[in-house]
């Protein structure tokens, strides 16, 4: 008798959502499948993107490996950001760490301007991020969206305390919100319930949080891949959207990344590829080597 | 359903301030609205107490019986405290409660023949708390047949299969469909064997006006799996009107989610849905968060 392998059909599936405008537009999501399951009906039309991260401010750590290849800019962000841009990224991603109280605290209207100057300058979608102090992420959000109107960013993160606040002038700009959570599947749930009574789920990436390989990898993992089932399988709208998994800044913190370079690397580059399997639509990081050599194992 | 009344709890504070200063009257208070309010047992939750075991059991017994008729569940895991109150109780009391544990089945168990009452026996064990419905199983067999070789009869065992919060990230709502599942097959297993719960513990963490319809959907749902009683407010008016039947609409539809049946929302009123949603992450047909009733 003639082997027939099991084919699944889903009923789900992650919406597909656009950032950047233009030419600079880009898709991710829009899968009808888990993660890599070809073998079943549906597809998976935008492949996982890949973001290198610049941030506003010289950085205040140091790590020699991680600076080098950016040894020139990195005290100019839009310098960095173009550089990145040479090394193959799908879209860059600007952290206003500065703008945090407990760093330089930079005004609202001085982040939102550098952001509007890059946008200028790259070819890249841009995803921008806060310094995820909550109080003050309510004030450079909405700034950054405002001055950035119709652009199509991916703004976040947007959280519990704040998601009023930042999700309406994600909403009247005209951008896209990253949803973040602290690694719980029911709350990352409830704020895109709260989210989506105002803001179109279409307008919604999921940050569930990413922890690096040995600092609690697995959480983020088997929440990533119970995120895709949830929506994918039992169709559930509120889990339905892509994911972003930020985890450059996570991996290049660890003890681990720092101590030299091939370990930073392999760091980076193995939380990488774990939460790529999980299901991640975008991922974030930091050194353009782990990015050349995620690409050289996928290969595409 | 034969409802414990759940009122008389140390972790309360104007229970826990009434026995520390001998209040009788916070204490009769209570003891009677629950009575009212048809409870079939008056539940004495005294925690693990550790001082003036005794002296606080005797006081407690002794007047929570003037002010009720009704018989007496002694809730606490310390055997000296549980033997102490089981002494004074005039009715044949309840035995809340004793476990698989080593030491349970060594002190609390014969304490149910010694005094001829009925004990409740979770599924507890020195491993601590079974995973699976079939794990759950399996234990409590073990523990019940200790138990009947001590001279108890099933009759007089009350099975708990503990009740843990549906809002546990990851596995709350498998064990609140895993613990429905298990008091359905309980009679298979264990003829004539009475079972209970904590109910309450279902809605654990969840914001405080959101948990009483937790409660009440539960309640309906394992009562049409045969559940024998509960521990449970009797205070809450809407949960004692579904136990007497009073609110037939709304239950069956909680049993037709409970069948897989995907009921169209649109013609029925906001209370109705309101409870399709609960039963539907009670069953974990949908994810549960603490903004389930608004997606």
């Amino acid at each position: 008798m003639e082997y027939k392998a099991p084919k699944e059909a889903y009923k789900g599936m992650v919406r597909e959502v656009t950032i950047g405008k233009g030419e600079k537009a880009m898709k991710v999501g829009g899968e009808n499948i888990l993660p890599f399951h070809f073998f079943d009906e549906g597809s998976l039309p935008n492949p996982p993107r890949f973001a290198l991260e610049v941030l506003d401010m010289e950085p205040a750590e140091k790590t020699p490996h991680l600076i080098e290849p950016f040894g020139d800019v990195i005290s100019d962000p839009i310098k960095w950001a173009k550089k990145c841009e040479g090394f193959g990224v799908d879209a860059i991603c600007l952290t206003l760490v500065s703008t945090d109280p407990a760093e330089k605290d930079t005004s609202a209207e001085m982040a939102a301007q550098l952001v509007k100057r890059m946008l200028a300058e790259i070819k890249k979608p841009l995803i921008v991020y806060g310094s995820g102090d909550e109080k003050k992420d309510a004030e450079v959000l909405p700034k950054v969206a405002q001055v950035c109107a119709g652009e199509n960013l991916l703004i976040g993160p947007v959280q519990k305390e704040n998601f009023e606040a930042v999700g309406k002038a994600v909403l009247d700009n005209g951008h896209v919100a990253i949803a973040q959570s602290p690694i719980d599947i029911n709350l990352l749930k409830e704020l895109n319930v709260k989210l989506c009574k105002f803001l179109p789920p279409e307008r919604v990436i999921i940050d569930p949080l990413s922890s690096a390989l040995g600092y609690g990898i697995e959480y983020s993992f088997s929440l990533i891949e119970r995120v895709k089932q949830i929506g994918v399988i039992t169709k559930d709208s509120m889990t339905m959207m892509p994911i972003i998994a930020n985890l450059g800044a996570e991996c290049w913190k660890t003890k681990q990344a720092k101590e030299n370079k091939t370990q930073g690397l392999l760091w980076e580059g193995m939380t990488a590829l774990s939460l790529y399997l999980a299901g991640a639509n975008i991922l974030v990081l930091r050194h353009p080597e782990t990015l050349k050599s995620i690409k050289e194992t996928i290969g595409r | 359903m034969i409802i414990i009344g759940e009122n008389i709890h140390v972790i309360a504070k104007d229970v826990s301030v009434a026995i520390r200063e001998r209040n009788v009257k916070v204490i009769q208070g209570l003891t009677k609205e629950q009575t009212q309010s048809g409870a079939h047992y008056i539940d004495i939750n005294v925690g693990p107490m550790k001082k003036d075991t005794e002296e606080t059991m005797k006081w407690l017994v002794t007047n929570v019986q003037e002010v009720t008729d009704l018989p007496l569940s002694i809730d606490t895991m310390n055997p000296i405290a549980m033997e102490a109150g089981l002494k004074y109780c005039k009715k044949r009391a309840l035995i809340n409660s004793a476990s698989g544990k080593t030491d349970s089945k060594a002190q609390m168990l014969p304490l149910a023949k010694k005094y001829n009452c009925g004990v409740v026996i979770s599924v507890m064990t020195d491993k601590g708390m079974p995973p699976e419905v079939e794990s759950k199983i399996e234990s409590i067999m073990d523990t019940v047949s200790y138990a009947n070789e001590l001279g108890i009869p099933n009759e007089d065992i009350w099975v708990d299969p503990i009740i843990l919060p549906v809002s546990t990230a990851g596995e709350g709502q498998n064990i609140a469909v895993g613990n429905l599942e298990f008091i359905k097959i309980l009679q298979d297993v264990l003829p004539g064997v009475k079972s209970t719960v904590g109910l309450s513990n279902i809605s654990n963490g969840v914001p405080a006006h959101l948990r009483p319809i937790l409660n009440r959907t539960y309640l309906v749902m394992l009562e049409k799996n045969g559940l024998y009683s509960a521990i449970a407010d009797p205070l809450d008016e809407e949960l004692m009107a579904f136990m007497k039947g009073e609110l037939p609409a709304i239950a069956s539809l909680i049993y037709r989610t409970m069948e897989g049946e995907e009921i169209d929302l649109a013609p029925l009123s906001q209370k109705e849905v309101a409870y399709v949603k609960t039963a539907r992450v009670l069953m974990a047909q949908s994810l549960y968060s603490d903004a389930w009733l608004e997606s």
